[in-house]
C-alpha cells in the first residue's frame, strides 16, 4: 500500500527538522502526519489531523509541553490525550478524545515511525545528516536507481510519501553536505527526467 | 502615511505587515479592487496611472512601488531592516519580485479568478521555492535564521514572506520545505507580526 511495509522503521525527518515550538508536518506512505518536540527533549509523531475538526495539527502551534490546535485552540499533550478544551474550560476532558499517535525512534540524527515497526530503526554509519531531497517517483523507482548506481560516500534510506513520491534522506560519511546535496539534487534531476 | 490597501493583495500586505514591526501607524485607505475594480478609477489612475496597489503617499513623497516602499518605511524607521552594505539584498528583493511573479501569481489566479496560466506560474514557483528551501536549510546550518547574513530580519524576509507564507492557497505546498515552513515561523513570531487571509497569526500571546 503506497510502498509502506508494515513492521519498517521510516526516517520521516531528520533531528533538525524539529527546534522548540516547531510543528513540522510530512507524509509517509499516503497518511499525513505532525511531528513536534516536547521540552524534555521527547518527539512525538501524530496523525495530522486534529480529532475534533479534522484541522491539520502541523497549522497549530507548541506551547510548552502541549499542542494547540489552530482551529478552537484544544490542546493535546504528550500522550496524545486532550487536555483543555477553551469553550468549555470547566469540563473535564473525555479520555476518548486523543490525537493519533505513531511509534516513534530517534537514531542517527532522524526521526523514524512507522506502522508497528520491528525492533530497532536500521544502524546507519556516523556522518552529518543530508538535506532530505523529495524526487516525484515511487519508492521502488528511487531504490531501483540507486542499486544500479550507488552514491559514493552516502548511506541513504527512502521515505515513501505516496505511491508517486519519495523523499530521501541520510547521511554524508565524509560531513560534506554541498557535495552530497548536489549528488542527490542531479539524482533528482535524472530521475524525474527520465520520468 | 497613508497607503491605499486591499486586503488581499501580497504586496499590500507587505507594507502593512513591515509597518507592524516597525511599531509604524498607516493611515488605511482601503479599496475595492476585487470585485470592484477601485484601482481603475480616473481617480486612483491620476494617483497611480498603472493602477497598482500599494501606494504609499508620506508627505511629499508618493510611491507606487511597493518594494520601494518597504525601502522606504526601513530608511525612515529603522534602517537594520534595510542592510545595505549586503548585495544579497539586491538579490532577494528580486526573488520577491519573482515569486509575486509565479506564487503571487498562482494565487490571485485560484483564489480571484485572476487571468494567467497557473500551470505555468506554479512550475516557476516550485523552482523558485525549491531554491529558497536550499538557501535557508544551509542558512540554519550556520546559524543564520534570515535570509541575509546577520541577526535582523530584513526588508526582503517579508518582502518573500507574503508570496511563500499563502503559497498554498496557489495549489503549491510547503510540506516537503521545511526550512522555509521553520522560517515561517520565525517571521510570524516577529513583535508587531499582522495577518492576512489565509496567514495564521501566532496564538500563543492571544490566552486562548
Amino acid at each position: 500500500m503506497n510502498g509502506l511495509q508494515a513492521g519498517v522503521w521510516y526516517a520521516i525527518a531528520a533531528e533538525h527538522d524539529l527546534p522548540k515550538d516547531h510543528v513540522y508536518r510530512t507524509m509517509l506512505g499516503g497518511h499525513e502526519l505532525a511531528a513536534w518536540r516536547s521540552t524534555d527533549g521527547g518527539v512525538h509523531v501524530w496523525e495530522d489531523r486534529c480529532p475534533h475538526r479534522g484541522v491539520r495539527f502541523s497549522l497549530g502551534e507548541v506551547v510548552g509541553d502541549e499542542l494547540r490546535c489552530q482551529y478552537h485552540a484544544w490542546r493535546f499533550g504528550k500522550t496524545g490525550a486532550c487536555t483543555f478544551i477553551p469553550a468549555q474550560p470547566d469540563l473535564k476532558v473525555p479520555r476518548t478524545i486523543h490525537a493519533a499517535v505513531w511509534p516513534v525512534a530517534l537514531s542517527a540524527g532522524l526521526v523514524w515511525s512507522g506502522i508497528e515497526p520491528i525492533g530497532a530503526p536500521p544502524a546507519l554509519p556516523p556522518g552529518a545528516v543530508l538535506r532530505a531531497i523529495p524526487i516525484a517517483r515511487p519508492a521502488a523507482s528511487v531504490a531501483h536507481a540507486l542499486v544500479k548506481e550507488p552514491l559514493a560516500g552516502l548511506a541513504l534510506v527512502l521515505q515513501p510519501l505516496d505511491e508517486t513520491a519519495t523523499i530521501v534522506r541520510g547521511i554524508a560519511l565524509d560531513d560534506d553536505l554541498v557535495r552530497a546535496d548536489h549528488a542527490l539534487l542531479a539524482l533528482r534531476r535524472r530521475l524525474e527526467q527520465a520520468a | 502615511m497613508i497607503l491605499y490597501d486591499a486586503h488581499h493583495l501580497a504586496p499590500c500586505y507587505a507594507v502593512r505587515l513591515l509597518a507592524g514591526c516597525l511599531g509604524a501607524t498607516l493611515d488605511l485607505k482601503p479599496l475595492d479592487v476585487y470585485p470592484g475594480h477601485a484601482n481603475q478609477t480616473e481617480a486612483f489612475l491620476a494617483l497611480n496611472p498603472l493602477g497598482t496597489l500599494p501606494v504609499l503617499v508620506d508627505g511629499p513623497c508618493l510611491i507606487t512601488d511597493w518594494l520601494e516602499a518597504l525601502a522606504h518605511l526601513a530608511l525612515t524607521h529603522d534602517r537594520a531592516w534595510f542592510p545595505a552594505e549586503h548585495a544579497a539584498l539586491i538579490g532577494w528583493l528580486g526573488m520577491a519580485r519573482d515569486l509575486g511573479a509565479s506564487a503571487g501569481a498562482a494565487r490571485l489566479i485560484d483564489t480571484f479568478g485572476a487571468p494567467g496560466d497557473a500551470a505555468a506560474a506554479r512550475a516557476q514557483a516550485n523552482a523558485l521555492l525549491d531554491e529558497v528551501e536550499r538557501r535557508m536549510w544551509f542558512g540554519e546550518r550556520i546559524g543564520q535564521d534570515w535570509l541575509i547574513e546577520g541577526p535582523h530580519p530584513s526588508i526582503a524576509d517579508l518582502a518573500c514572506f507574503v508570496f511563500i507564507a499563502p503559497c498554498e492557497d496557489g495549489g503549491l505546498s510547503l510540506r516537503d520545505r521545511p526550512a522555509l515552513r521553520r522560517w515561517c515561523d520565525r517571521v510570524r513570531f516577529l513583535p508587531g507580526f499582522v495577518s492576512m487571509s489565509g496567514v495564521f497569526p501566532p496564538m500563543a500571546n492571544t490566552g486562548r
